[in-house]
């Protein structure tokens, strides 16, 4: 039989009871509809629930906090230096790694003209900072190859700088422009003398280049807002330099000592978000608190995927259902076409087409319920979507952003891998209801058969 | 007759288990059956006359002996390969049409070749024309229900023989009709099978049909008794044709007399016509 043929004959047995093939294609239509629908809910929380993290923060940076930093630390921790940092860098999955030092305040001025700056200065690997995501506003990343000093400002780092011969002068950074031009102005950098009065000398001002500004993000810290970044080998030059011209001794207990270095904060950045664990726990394990929105994520996670579990097994208990429903369906069609069967095999119908004429009938059954089915779950997604856009994830996540009909706050989502999931399944389950019916009729007695009224 | 056999059976024996009883259905059956003959197994009912046909269209297989063709040993063919040999090669007709019932007369005739794997358009135009030849050509397009006995049965003789087989069995193909139309498909089948010199197995109880093969084998119990000529089958085609013709003036005037007798209203009549149709 030619296949043509064998189709034209399943679709005329179809369409010989209509009814009944339409409520058993109901059936799968129903299950499919319950798992597409329940899936894409589970998919919606947890699409929003990592809009919702990525707006809190940066979903694959892990932060490590030393806290027993700091010169002369006492506790079994090993000291957070620059080894330590290239043992965690050769960790697998490790992007970029880079301590960040805030340098203690008074210490150093960056100057402008009249205008001096001393807010929040940070010491960095320069080379890691486009990697960690802080993004340029203007200009470009350094490089940490220069020989001068050079300064990146948070966005709005040049509002910070202050006139000391004019306190009160103030330069709002919601308008108005900063007292400093970045880009044309003459910047230089210098240490601060402990005690002005007591010390004859001018401390020496060193050139320096302000390369650009980042985007400000609070949620990536104050740094990239109001911070300059350093280099961390000038910052800790800037360190001596202090302490040479403080006549700080090299013995004293606040004295700078690059030897004895532990870093209380190294910034990680992971190449891929489902590595964050991995990693994070190796960091762990040496010693340090560590804090990453993997310990956030991962319980919403787990959460999430607990709900989509339970949601989609409740669908697949109806499309279970369907399949019984299908399986029904075409043993009562034996029955009533065993006769037809019988004359079929009397006249010479080859056993293989008797039986992929009922696996057709049963796999069609599934797939038209399976197409029917994504078709329906598509409008009650849109329903969903627009009557429940306070709902489920306007909760999880509309508040934090002021909610608004953007895809992150769609409580259903039905991604292509569903719909493709959603075919093949029924189908599947079509296929698989229809194969002992159809070994049935295969078996048949074709004398049997005719005789069968 | 010194053809090379074309059906041979060689100690043919069927053997049921009923319970605990075993009844010997087939005992010993040895039958040389040439191309082109017409055959009638005559027997009565319970005789094991349709086991022997089951056997030979490999419906059934036998307890012991074997069944040959042109030589070929087709006992042990499994059910693929009795398919393919059905498909290929025998035409049947059965007693209760076992027609497609959600099949128009030409899809029920074109089956057999869809089976072969012809095509749609060839497939339906072999089957009109064989249909035609039938004198079916006025419902081509009837469902089997909206058909009466002798026309089904034209429809079951059509498909038969849609794909030229070499072999046609027919079980008790007159057993629903009356003899009017017993008689135009008894002389259909036969005279179908004499043109393209197809073996006819006719498979009755009815020694009226018997009489239109060229031999007639008798069997009782599971056994041949008698295997003879046709004795009628002497007399020539013209003694026949008056012998059906006279059957058919008495039959025509016996429905006279019932019509005189009870009068039939006449909207019930033309029901009946256009039931009856082309018969």
């Amino acid at each position: 039989m030619k296949i043509f043929d064998q189709i034209a004959m399943c679709l005329q047995n179809l369409s010989r009871r209509k009814v009944r093939t339409a409520l058993t294609t109901m059936g799968v239509v129903i299950g499919t509809c319950a798992i597409v629908v329940m899936i894409s809910l589970g998919v919606g929380l947890q699409k929003s629930q990592e809009a919702m993290l990525a707006q809190m923060g940066d979903l694959t940076k892990i932060e490590i906090y030393n806290y027993s930093g700091g010169a002369g630390g006492t506790s079994s921790v090993p000291n957070l230096d620059d080894s330590m940092i290239e043992q965690i860098a050769a960790y697998d999955h490790v992007d970029v790694i880079t301590p960040v030092v805030q340098a203690e305040w008074g210490k150093i001025n960056i100057q402008c003209g009249d205008y001096i700056y001393q807010d929040s200065i940070y010491g960095v690997y320069p080379e890691a900072l486009e990697k960690l995501g802080y993004v340029l506003k203007e200009g470009k990343y350094p490089t940490g190859k220069e020989k001068d000093y050079t300064i990146l400002f948070g966005e709005n780092g040049p509002y910070s700088f202050y006139n000391p011969k004019n306190p009160e002068e103030w330069h709002d950074p919601s308008s108005g422009d900063p007292p400093v031009d970045i880009f044309s102005d003459d910047f230089t950098i210098s240490v601060n003398a402990q005690d002005p009065e007591g010390n004859a000398k001018e401390p020496e001002k060193y050139d320096a280049t302000v390369t650009g500004v980042l985007v400000g993000d609070w949620n990536k810290g104050y740094e990239t807002v109001y911070g300059a970044f350093l280099s961390i080998d000038q910052l800790y030059k800037l360190y001596q330099e202090y302490d040479e011209f403080n006549g700080i001794s090299s013995t004293s207990s606040s004295a700078f000592n690059p030897r004895k270095i532990n870093y209380n904060r190294v910034y990680v950045k992971v190449t891929d978000m489902k590595y964050v664990d991995e990693v994070e726990t190796k960091i762990k394990d040496l010693g340090y608190d560590t804090y990453s929105m993997e310990t956030v994520r991962k319980p919403m996670q787990e959460q999430a995927n607990k709900m989509m579990l339970i949601l989609g097994s409740l669908g697949g208990i109806s499309l279970l259902v369907a399949a019984m429903g299908i399986t029904n369906t075409m043993i009562m069609s034996i029955y009533e076409r065993t006769r037809e069967i019988g004359i079929m095999k009397v006249l010479g119908c080859v056993i293989g087409d008797i039986r992929t004429v009922f696996l057709m009938e049963a796999g069609l059954i599934g797939f038209g319920g399976g197409v029917i089915g994504v078709i329906l779950s598509f409008a009650i997604s849109i329903v969903l979507n627009v009557l429940g856009g306070g709902g489920l994830g306007g909760l999880m996540g509309g508040y934090y952003y002021g909610g608004g009909g953007d895809a992150a706050t769609q409580i259903s989502v039905i991604p292509i891998w569903l719909v493709g999931l959603a075919l093949v399944f029924s189908t599947l389950i079509g296929l698989v209801s229809g194969f002992s019916p159809a070994n049935r009729a295969v078996k048949i007695s074709a004398l049997e058969a005719i005789k069968h009224e | 007759m010194e053809k090379t056999p074309f059906i041979e059976i060689r100690g043919l024996k069927k053997v049921y288990k009923l319970g605990k009883e075993r009844v010997v259905a087939l005992d010993d059956i040895n039958l040389t059956i040439q191309r082109g003959e017409i055959c009638c197994i005559l027997g009565t009912s319970g005789s094991g006359k349709s086991t022997l046909l089951n056997m030979m269209a490999g419906l059934e297989r036998p307890t012991k002996g074997k069944v040959l063709y042109s030589n070929k040993d087709v006992t042990r063919f499994d059910e693929r390969r009795w398919a393919l040999f059905r498909q290929k090669n025998i035409g049947f007709v059965f007693q209760s049409y076992n027609l497609m019932t959600g099949l128009s007369g030409v899809e029920n005739v074109a089956m057999p070749l869809m089976f072969r794997g012809m095509d749609k358009d060839k497939r339906t135009r072999i089957a009109k024309e064989v249909l035609r030849e039938v004198g079916l050509g006025n419902r081509m397009k009837h469902k089997p229900t909206q058909m009466s006995g002798g026309q089904q049965q034209r429809v079951g003789i059509a498909r038969a023989f849609v794909t030229n087989p070499k072999i046609v069995f027919a079980d008790e193909p007159t057993g629903n009709l009356d003899s009017k139309t017993t008689t135009e498909v008894m002389e259909l089948m036969v005279n179908k099978s004499r043109e393209n010199n197809q073996t006819f197995i006719l498979v009755t109880h009815d020694n009226g049909i018997a009489r239109y093969a060229d031999r007639i084998v008798t069997i009782v119990d599971g056994k041949i008794v008698r295997d003879e000529k046709n004795e009628s089958i002497a007399r020539t085609r013209e003694q026949i044709a008056s012998d059906n013709a006279q059957e058919v003036r008495q039959q025509a005037a016996a429905e006279e007399e019932t019509e005189v007798s009870a009068p039939i209203p006449a909207d019930e009549a033309a029901a009946n016509m256009s039931t009856e149709g082309a018969e």
